[in-house]
């Protein structure tokens, strides 16, 4: 069942490239020698519990956090060295919309557009609301929206600039039902436009998307394999290794 | 690019303090009790001549006027995690640092706009109306190196849990030296007026501030709004 950890250098162009990646704050070390690779279209899911090192690789992966040691690559660049065409070619969704609650949808969607340097800023500004159903609160300011809607409006501030990469913290947290199929709908339209890497803690839905599987413990990964693994074979699996505290 | 995105990060921050005049609000608030206090204070009533004073009580009111926007100026960006947002944005960190600074700058230039002529109805007896462009000038230089430091320093203690009590620590000592020159050039332009060549001294100290803290700004951002 257990697949060894990718080699970076094979396989098909690699979007994603990480080997060796640790990251230490303070004295606490978080990730402990991460290797993996997504190939470009694919879909990895990173399964884990709390504080086992997710949200910080995905971090890492954004720019957001330096790596200690190790080397990352994101569209073809060092994330450390060349950070600038990285950022152009990420999009993260998080737990938070980091969206400005006192600006407008609009004002909003127009604000990252021109940090992007859009060209096609109206246009493509029309296309995102229609698409996410949110065209009749264009002018509101996001403070009056509901948890739902402003995630909503975080998705498409998030592929506003299409990015090649597009990075999702647990994205489906706190949405309500509609939302959900909304974000389901979208991921599955833009699928083959884009690769993914995804943190979630839903374990079906995880499954549904992922045409790799990954489970981080410890800041390790201590489990890896390709897509289509069933949901009860996987929860032995995750229990194996997470839950009965073997793998910690 | 980056002119675009200098535009876009000062754009927002205007259109978001137009809207909610969190830091406008406050800042004139303080800066009219402080004016007021200084009135009944030095007894004006009483004839005393104040004019020596005046440089001072001025530049202390807009220093700490200043403080309150500073401390606000970031905390935005940290809700919903705006400033992860920005800082995902392909855009170099020095043109963050100089569209914050610029709108700190224009907010503080609204309080003066507005209180500079309170102040004189207050406290000046002599017309400086000769002298205007030179006091203009002055208070575009000491506003520039307040909003300079000021930015730098609110951004480095954001991070931080106690970044309303770490930024006056760190920021009111660095800016005395800038106090001290507006302070003179100001209390020199109401008590006697000057001319250019008597304050070259004070605003070549402000001008060379402004320069050195840009410059280790330029330098030190990207460390300084980073991890």
């Amino acid at each position: 069942m257990d697949a060894p950890v990718r080699d970076v250098s094979e396989g098909s162009p690699l979007e994603v490239e990480v080997d060796g990646l640790r990251k230490t704050f303070g004295r606490r070390e978080v990730l402990r020698g991460l290797s993996f690779g997504v190939e470009r279209g694919g879909f990895l899911v990173m399964f884990g519990p709390n504080g086992a090192g997710k949200t910080t690789t995905l971090r890492v992966l954004a720019t957001l956090l330096t790596p200690g040691k190790g080397s990352v690559r994101v569209a073809g660049h060092d994330v450390r060295e060349d950070p600038m065409p990285v950022r152009r070619a990420v999009g993260l969704i998080s737990h938070s919309p980091m969206l400005y609650l006192d600006l407008t949808a609009q004002e909003n969607l127009r604000f990252y557009a021109d940090m992007y340097g859009l060209e096609d800023r109206e246009e493509r500004i029309t296309e995102l609301l229609e698409r996410l159903e949110l065209t009749h609160r264009r002018y509101d300011v996001v403070r009056t929206f509901s948890k739902g809607m402003r995630q909503r409006l975080a998705i498409a501030r998030a592929i506003l600039h299409r990015p090649r990469v597009l990075l999702l913290d647990e994205p489906h947290s706190g949405l309500d039902p509609r939302a959900v199929d909304i974000l389901d709908g979208l991921l599955g339209e833009i699928r083959e436009e884009h690769t993914f890497v995804m943190v979630t803690h839903h374990i079906q839905k995880g499954l549904e998307l992922a045409t790799r599987l990954m489970i981080v413990d410890g800041g390790k990964i201590v489990w890896e394999h390709a897509a289509g693994v069933a949901p009860d074979t996987f929860n032995a699996v995750y229990r194996e290794h997470v839950q009965d505290g073997s793998a910690l | 690019m980056a002119g675009r995105q200098f535009m876009a990060i000062l754009r927002k921050d205007l259109i978001r303090e137009l809207r909610t005049r969190e830091m406008l609000v406050s800042m004139f608030l303080f800066v009219m009790l402080a004016l007021v206090i200084f009135h009944y204070a030095f007894g004006v009533d009483t004839d005393a001549d104040l004019t020596y004073f005046t440089g001072g009580m001025l530049w202390v009111t807009f220093i700490f006027s200043a403080l309150l926007g500073l401390n606000r100026s970031f905390a935005q960006e940290k809700d919903e995690q705006c400033l992860d947002g920005l800082l995902l944005c392909p855009v170099d960190r020095v043109t963050i640092f100089f569209a914050k600074t610029s709108g700190n700058l224009v907010f503080l230039l609204i309080i003066q706009a507005v209180s500079v002529p309170v102040f004189t109805l207050f406290f000046i007896e002599r017309s400086y109306l000769a002298d205007l462009g030179l006091f203009v000038l002055v208070l575009l230089l000491a506003d520039l190196g307040i909003c300079t430091l000021g930015t730098l320093l609110a951004t480095i203690s954001m991070s931080t849990r106690a970044r309303d009590l770490l930024l006056p620590i760190v920021f009111l000592p660095l800016i005395v030296p800038v106090l001290i020159a507006a302070t003179s050039a100001t209390t020199a332009i109401f008590a006697d007026g000057a001319d250019l060549g008597g304050l070259a001294a004070r605003l070549g100290f402000l001008a060379a501030f402004d320069a050195v803290f840009m410059i280790a700004a330029y330098g030190t951002y990207d460390f300084a709004i980073g991890e």
